[in-house]
């Protein structure tokens, strides 16, 4: 039994379950509202909106870079998904297409020229930020696109079963997916053992450059789908989506236990720390405390997280030198 | 055939050129660009693109990035409203209490940068939110529209035949200044040797972790003194000025010094260069907009920019080491 | 056709910028066999290793895995040839499972192509117990022992199936117990398995116990090639790694018995693992720190000038107790210096030039008012310094990337003569330095200890440690071994310390 325990203890996620679970409970207590379904929708619906973010910026510190334009890649998306509905009339189905396309298409070119120039991620990525939300701005002109398909609409904001949006779905199933990519495949293994030791992957005869495209066009990949899915949110195709997504981005996995410099990521911890964040900013709102507040709060968080994950790899580290000095 | 001067073959040379072929080709293109009007307003825009470009620059000479400089500035500008508006402090103390408390964020960032040991680009990611968060919420998102005369004089202030801005004159005397310190004084060739190779500049006698704070500190300076521009310029202190979290200026901030031969990793940086660089942006921002190709595609453009000059830095490093090799 | 080598390598050459490291250099493993490559730092072990390994390409001559004629153009390569390499440092995926690690190019999946872990460990647990290795290959890789680690990437290689195993200085952090552990899992796996083994190791009481055959290298050539181990005994083969041309430079110096001791460290424990260490310093002398790689050596200089955190113990300059706490108090305050055994990425910066790399020990002296420093007046101070090292630069502004590796060594050297430090610290100054260079800087170094400046010289290089230092510390595993008076003569000097290294 105490094996069990202490297992369980070592798991990021477990530790932020008990944080969300008392969280809620105390916040509650405090505002009843909270726990009402409409707030408890809202609250799914955000998550669901930000799970596609982490997951996006997640995969990348994975193995050890960075993806500043995954709010470009989401917003270039979103806007040629509504874009390609109101005005050329196409059906869903194409319009997601080329969502997607886009995400892949962006990606692909990320992580290729990170991985053939040796450049670093971060600036490359910096650069196309700019690109893709140059080229957003450039077909929108700062106009949303309105006229989105009801069906659509329906998607983003009716329910399956009181709180649980239809939203949710696609997100879970995406979780899933990168939970079983990165723990029980191989190229997600490998995408872990180039985070962990570049050297030692590619003594390994490990593919760098196979590593780092891949890891940048499913990063895309869920940017684009993320965009999409906030548009059936809003019911609105808006240039400025993905604007304020890099500080979550980077919030949640952390708070997950990222490491960022790169072979350590865990997909629970990460969405449990996207639910962390959501709580929180749905918490602050109900109290009626200033929305700004939530921008301070994310950044000591993060601040606060990343200093956590540093001072128990530094923990393990020393257990380590033990060992080894006989 | 007399060997060409050195300066041929620099990066500041490159610029140079750059900056004359498009100044004439935007005033053979557009009709307005060589007039006094927009010329003027060029001024303005480069004198503050120079500033954030040069409080990137002296970050980057680290090794790390200041991603909290456009926060900073609208929290110092916004300070500096506060001061002068609501507290009535006159103009001269108000400014210093700006520049002081511009360097105080920006030691913030460097001390937690250094304590820490995390990268500054998690520590600035965070405190842009923090500072702008901070701002906002204390300001509750008010304009201070009522500020001292003499102050926003400056901002529309015409110079040399109504073309140039005292802005630019004065981005460039810091400009000048900073060109000295680095140049000119044991504490700047510190700050570049510790940027360079902290670890042998550390065991040669150089407080490494000190000097890395002073280029935090002088970043938020500078971040600050783009601040108080832009508000003498609008001609009142707001909290959009630098965007959304500040992030209108992180494109020039950054790509100023890339453009002008600074090294990303740390070491190397160019004032003139930096100098060169911001002025480039601002030429071709203001060069498209008459264009009309809509301020919207000029984004992307500099975003291209910026990927083509660090594919081209580094297509010539490759280079360089190929030849160093076989020699 | 069968040969009785599985890997040959003939006539090889490899030249580097200013170095030749192997010069027509010969090796040949008997399929079977455990063969020594033994010889000092800079020999052209490292260089050979890399040869047959795929990561570098000879310049000339050849290399033959199984009688076939080889190119080996990646690392890639050399495994997929069956050959296989266990580094001195660890390379495995530490957050990943020992099994996973071991089955990484070989994953066993299922059905859905998802990895089937059950099998990895299943698999994964075949070639541990065929080595005898009692580890679960469910744990993590980290929070097993470095020996266990080592042992683990044997497996690892038995796995890809290599018949050729490379072992690079694998006991340097092993307990007897482990390498007893070690040794009779090769023995095993050369009888068992039939893989041959190539065995480079600076311990030479190893060397006898376990390998048939060995090969010295000395300065990139063969000091003998493949002679069989019984022939040897140590005298001769110690003779074999170090025997060179004594150098011409020879301190003869007298030792004053009566000087103060200028540095004392009394039952000093440092962070980084030192116990106990009890040593002085006279002053005007040569102080010698000599031990192998790992020894500690460099990490004592480090622990002494500020750089590394001393726990306990006391340190005294000049009789009064002191704490230093940074190499810059060290320098300023005390006037001590830390020449680094790495040049290229602790001594200099090679992005700067000559003079910015020169003066950057003195810029606090030399700043004026308002902080002004131009390179005049950093020139006047620094420049007769480089002239008297008598450095080859076009200019002061040369890019000291674009120096030469001697020439290099020099500006790192003369920034500390430029200070004007009472003690100096000097850490494998000759390492991959021309000959030429080399004298001056023996010849250097002797003067400046003539002319009052306290030197502490760590070297792995015999003859100089000889020929330069008036006492001898040996140093091993964090820890004194001895000390010796050194009288210059180089068999008797040189048996003692390798008795100390050896014991």
């Amino acid at each position: 039994m105490n094996k069990l325990y202490s297992n369980l203890f070592k798991k990021d996620w477990f530790g932020l379950l008990i944080v969300v679970f008392f969280g809620a409970i105390i916040i509650s207590l405090l505002k009843p509202a909270f726990i009402s379904p409409f707030n408890i929708y809202v609250l799914m619906s955000s998550i669901s909106l930000m799970l596609l973010v982490a997951m996006s910026q997640m995969i990348i510190i994975a193995i050890g870079q960075m993806n500043l334009s995954v709010g470009a890649i989401g917003g270039l998306a979103a806007i040629s998904f509504a874009g390609l509905m109101e005005v050329y009339h196409m059906p869903i189905s194409i319009s997601a297409c080329l969502g997607i396309i886009i995400g892949v298409a962006a990606g692909f070119f990320n992580g290729y020229i990170t991985a053939k120039t040796g450049i670093s991620a971060f600036i490359i990525t910096l650069a196309t930020l700019y690109i893709f939300k140059g080229i957003n701005l450039g077909i929108t002109e700062a106009q949303p696109f309105y006229k989105i398909p009801e069906a659509i609409r329906f998607f983003g904001n009716e329910k399956i079963i009181s709180p649980i949006p239809y939203l949710i779905i696609i997100p879970l199933i995406i979780v899933f997916m990168m939970w079983l990519l990165m723990t029980r495949t191989k190229i997600g293994r490998y995408m872990l053992a180039y985070g962990n030791s570049i050297q030692s992957s590619e003594l390994m005869g490990i593919s760098s450059t196979k590593i780092v495209i891949t890891a940048h066009v499913i990063s895309g990949l869920l940017a684009a789908i993320g965009g999409m899915l906030v548009v059936c949110r809003l019911s609105l195709g808006t240039p400025n989506i993905g604007d304020s997504w890099l500080l979550p981005s980077f919030a949640a996995p952390v708070i997950g236990g990222a490491l960022l410099a790169g072979g350590k990521v865990d997909v629970l911890a990460t969405a449990l720390g996207v639910v962390i964040v959501a709580i929180i900013s749905q918490a602050l709102v109900i109290f009626k405390v200033d929305p700004f507040f939530v921008q301070i709060f994310l950044g000591f968080m993060i601040l606060f997280a990343v200093l956590v994950n540093r001072y128990r790899e530094y923990q393990e580290e020393n257990k380590k030198k033990l060992f080894s000095h006989e | 055939m007399n060997k060409l001067p050195k300066f041929i073959y620099t990066n500041q040379f490159g610029l140079l050129c750059l900056v004359i072929i498009f100044s004439i080709f935007f005033s053979l293109v557009t009709d307005g660009f060589s007039s006094r009007f927009n010329l003027y307003a060029l001024t303005r825009v480069a004198s503050i693109d120079i500033m954030v470009g040069l409080a990137m620059m002296v970050v980057i000479l680290t090794g790390g990035l200041n991603l909290s400089l456009g926060a900073l500035g609208v929290s110092a500008a916004m300070f500096g409203g506060w001061c002068m508006q609501s507290l009535g402090i006159p103009i001269i103390p108000s400014v210093l209490l700006i520049l002081l408390f511009g360097t105080f964020l920006g030691w913030i960032n460097g001390y937690v940068t250094v304590k820490t040991g995390v990268h500054s680009f998690i520590v600035t990611l965070a405190t842009m939110s923090i500072y702008f968060g901070f701002m906002t919420v204390l300001t509750e998102a008010q304009s201070f529209k009522y500020l001292p005369d003499a102050f926003t004089d400056i901002g529309s202030m015409k110079l040399f035949y109504k073309y140039v801005s005292p802005l630019l004159l004065f981005s460039l005397f810091i400009g000048c200044v900073l060109f000295y310190l680095f140049n000119f004084t044991d504490i700047g060739r510190k700050l570049i040797a510790a940027g360079a190779n902290p670890s042998a500049a550390e065991l040669s006698g150089i407080s490494v972790n000190r000097m890395f704070v002073y280029c935090h500190m002088l970043s938020g300076f500078l971040a600050a003194v783009a601040g108080i521009m832009v508000t003498m310029r609008i001609g009142a202190a707001i909290p959009s000025i630098a965007g959304h979290l500040g992030f209108d200026w992180l494109l020039p901030a950054f790509l100023a010094p890339v453009l002008g031969g600074t090294l990303l990793s740390g070491g190397k940086i160019t004032v003139f260069g930096t100098i060169l660089g911001a002025i480039l942006v601002s030429l071709i921002t203001n060069g498209l907009l008459l264009l009309d190709v809509g301020i919207f595609w000029v984004r992307f453009f500099l975003g291209v920019i910026l990927l083509g000059t660090v594919l081209i830095d580094k297509a010539r490093a490759y280079f360089t080491e190929k030849n160093m090799i076989i020699s | 056709m069968n040969s009785e080598y599985c890997l040959e390598i003939k006539e090889t050459n490899k030249t580097f910028p200013g170095v030749k490291a192997l010069d027509n250099a010969n090796f040949k493993l008997k399929k079977g066999s455990i063969h020594a490559l033994v010889g000092e730092n800079g020999a052209g072990k490292s260089t050979l290793i890399k040869l047959i390994t795929g990561v570098y390409k000879p310049d000339s001559g050849e290399i033959l895995i199984n009688n076939e004629k080889t190119n080996l153009n990646s690392p890639n390569d050399a495994i997929l040839k069956g050959v296989s390499v266990v580094h001195q440092e660890r390379n495995l995926i530490r957050r990943f499972s020992v099994g996973e690690n071991l089955m990484l190019n070989n994953l066993p999946k299922n059905l859905f192509n998802l990895i089937n872990f059950k099998e990895v460990y299943k698999q994964s647990k075949k070639w541990l117990d065929i080595l005898d290795l009692d580890i679960d290959p469910e744990t993590i890789v980290s929070d097993l022992t470095v020996a266990k680690m080592q042992l683990c990437e044997i497996a690892k290689a038995l796995s890809m199936q290599s018949k050729i195993l490379l072992l690079d200085e694998p006991t340097s952090s092993l307990s007897p117990q482990d390498v007893e552990n070690l040794f009779k899992l090769l023995k095993k796996i050369v009888n068992e398995e039939r893989v041959s083994i190539v065995f480079v190791s600076h311990k030479l009481e190893e060397v006898f116990q376990i390998c048939n055959y060995v090969t010295v290298l000395r300065d990139g050539k063969n000091a003998c090639k493949s002679e069989k181990i019984e022939n040897l005994d140590r005298k001769q083969l110690v003779k074999l790694m170090i025997g060179r041309e004594e150098q011409i430079v020879e301190s003869n110096k007298k030792i004053d018995d009566n000087s103060n001791k200028v540095l004392e460290l009394e039952n000093v424990n440092t962070y980084l693992g030192h116990k106990k260490i009890n040593m002085y310093l006279k002053k005007g002398e040569i102080l010698g720190l000599y031990g192998l790689v790992g020894a500690g050596r460099t990490e004592l200089a480090k622990s002494i000038v500020g750089i590394e955190k001393i726990l306990s113990g006391n340190i005294k300059l000049n009789s009064k107790p002191i704490q230093i706490s940074s190499a810059k108090e060290a320098l300023e305050k005390y006037r001590i210096g830390y020449i680094s055994e790495d040049r290229k990425k602790e001594g200099l910066i090679l992005m700067h030039n000559v003079l910015d790399n020169t003066g950057i020990t003195v810029w606090s002296q030399l700043k004026k008012y308002f902080n002004f420093l131009d390179d005049i007046t950093i020139a006047k101070k620094v420049v007769p310094y480089i002239d008297k090292l008598e450095v080859k630069t076009p200019s002061n502004y040369q890019l000291t990337s674009n120096l030469s590796g001697g020439n290099q060594q020099k500006i790192s050297v003369a920034k500390w003569l430029a200070a004007g430090t009472d003690i100096l610290f000097i850490d494998e100054p000759t390492v991959g330095i021309d000959v030429k260079t080399k004298g001056y800087l023996h010849e250097l170094i002797i003067n400046l200890s003539k002319n009052g400046t306290t030197i502490v010289l760590i070297s792995s290089d015999m003859p100089e440690m000889i020929n330069l230092a008036d006492r001898i510390i040996v140093m091993k595993n964090f820890i004194i071994k001895g000390e010796i008076y050194n009288d210059h003569n180089y068999q008797s000097i040189s048996s003692s310390i390798m008795e100390y290294i050896h014991d």
